[in-house]
């Protein structure tokens, strides 16, 4: 099997997987939804604010519940499984770049509902163009957080405080998605130009998978 | 053991020489004597990004050779790394309350990436203390402080990439901005920062040597004790 036919195959199966247990979209997804909902409820009925915070609480929302989605238990491989990738000679980098894949689908279909319900719980009055930007942007946060879950779930496999372990390193190194995805959209509305914080989003992406790519073997072996 | 004392003396030899040029340099015009908090603000986030630098350097390192003096330095350095970008975030606060009126502004975009950048190596080293096994603790921590440093780039270009309160950098290949006096007393400290990086890291390191050395396997009390055996054992 060529590596890419391994990656996909590994992609179908998580997403086949993902669909048998529905973690993200029937847990997750309504879980950020009540969240959307929380957030006015606290803040007190000002539509002009709910209308102006509506984007920063949804990238806010996405990190934190994408978190959930990167880290979700159809990803956490058992010993069993991750014996029998090896004895099948599944390329270590063909599972980072799979699991990827299949995360990466799964953050974006999570982040394009939760824009939606934002955009019709919050009102924002968003610029021409928004769309096109949420798209890029929703795309390349979405692999910048599977590859960070990919990895911190790797780090972390079987160890006792392996969820809140995962998420404290997560969080902060999702830092440059998370101000290329807000600023993107911030930049649109004062009118200057998208670029830099979609270069910033591609060249973390690009360092991650890299990154991830080059020491697929040694984690595996370091997980054993 | 004398050779971490050397470096320990010359660090508070040094470390005296610049509170002495910190002390006597003229302070700023517009921000008074708060000004001085530079010879400490700006020492402890170089050595920061220093240690944070060898952090990776060690990781990757681990992951080339498997040399387990080199994950004692990655993992040295990230503690004192830590315990400088928590000085640095302090004296950054104390000297933002002094100017800014706000002991955290939002405005100041390094800042919070400085304050991100404290979390993920807090993260790192929550990580190593997860697992008692040193091969392990080595093999996935070196994964994950080869990926930690790209903080450091951002937090470092911050000023350039937002608008913010915070200046941008002094020194830069065209000059300083600052008076004379008062940068050699903030060079003074850094050297000084630095010596004393290097006493803490070699005790750090020799400190996790011992660990090592106590957790394997040795002579247990008891030991030089046989059981009799039975055909030695003459009837009284």
């Amino acid at each position: 099997m060529s590596f890419w036919t391994q990656t996909i195959e590994i992609a179908r199966i998580d997403l086949r997987v993902e669909r048998r247990l529905g973690d993200t979209l029937r847990i997750v997804l309504p879980f950020a939804v009540v969240a959307l909902l929380v957030f006015p409820l606290a803040l007190g009925i000002e539509l002009a604010v709910i209308s102006r915070i509506g984007p920063a609480v949804f990238w806010a929302l996405g990190i934190l519940f994408g978190m959930q989605v990167a880290l979700r238990q159809s990803v956490t491989d058992s010993q069993e499984r991750r014996d029998l990738h090896a004895l099948a000679g599944v390329d270590p980098a063909a599972r980072f770049v799979g699991r990827i894949i299949s995360g990466g689908v799964l953050m974006m279909v999570f982040l394009l509902v939760l824009f939606l319900a934002m955009v019709l719980l919050y009102g924002p009055a968003l610029p021409e163009g928004s769309w096109s930007t949420m798209l890029i942007s929703s795309a390349l946060f979405s692999v910048g957080l599977a590859e960070l879950g990919t990895l911190a779930g790797e780090v972390t496999t079987g160890l006792r405080n392996r969820t809140a372990l995962a998420s404290l390193i997560v969080a902060p190194l999702a830092l440059p998605l998370v101000i290329g995805a807000s600023q993107s959209l911030e930049a649109l509305s004062r009118g200057t130009g998208i670029l830099t914080w979609v270069l910033l989003m591609a060249v973390t992406d690009l360092t991650l998978a890299v990154v991830g790519v080059g020491l697929a073997r040694p984690l595996e072996e370091a997980t054993r | 053991m004398t050779r971490i004392r050397v470096l320990f003396g010359v660090a508070a030899a040094a470390m005296a020489v610049g509170l002495w040029f910190a002390l006597t340099a003229p302070p700023d015009t517009l921000q008074g004597e708060y000004s001085r908090l530079i010879n400490i603000h700006v020492p402890s986030l170089w050595l920061a990004f220093l240690a944070f630098g060898l952090t990776a350097l060690g990781s990757i390192m681990w992951l080339w050779k498997q040399k387990q003096h080199w994950d004692r330095l990655a993992s040295a350095s990230a503690e004192i790394g830590v315990l400088f970008t928590a000085i640095g975030l302090f004296t950054g606060m104390v000297w933002g309350n002094a100017v800014w009126g706000r002991a955290w502004d939002w405005g100041d975009p390094r800042l919070t990436t400085t304050a991100v950048m404290f979390f993920v190596y807090l993260g790192y080293l929550a990580l190593r203390n997860a697992v008692d096994d040193p091969l392990v603790k080595a093999r996935r921590s070196s994964v994950l402080g080869a990926i930690a440093v790209v903080q450091v780039p951002l937090v470092y270009f911050s000023v350039n990439l937002f608008r913010t309160l915070h200046q941008t950098q002094s020194i830069r290949p065209d000059g300083s901005t600052m008076p004379s006096e008062m940068l050699v007393a903030m060079l003074i400290n850094v050297a000084a920062f630095t010596i004393l990086y290097v006493a803490l890291m070699a005790a750090r390191m020799d400190i996790a040597r011992v660990e090592e050395m106590s957790r394997e396997p040795g002579t247990l009390a008891g030991d030089a004790i046989k059981a009799p055996k039975l055909n030695e054992v003459k009837d009284v």
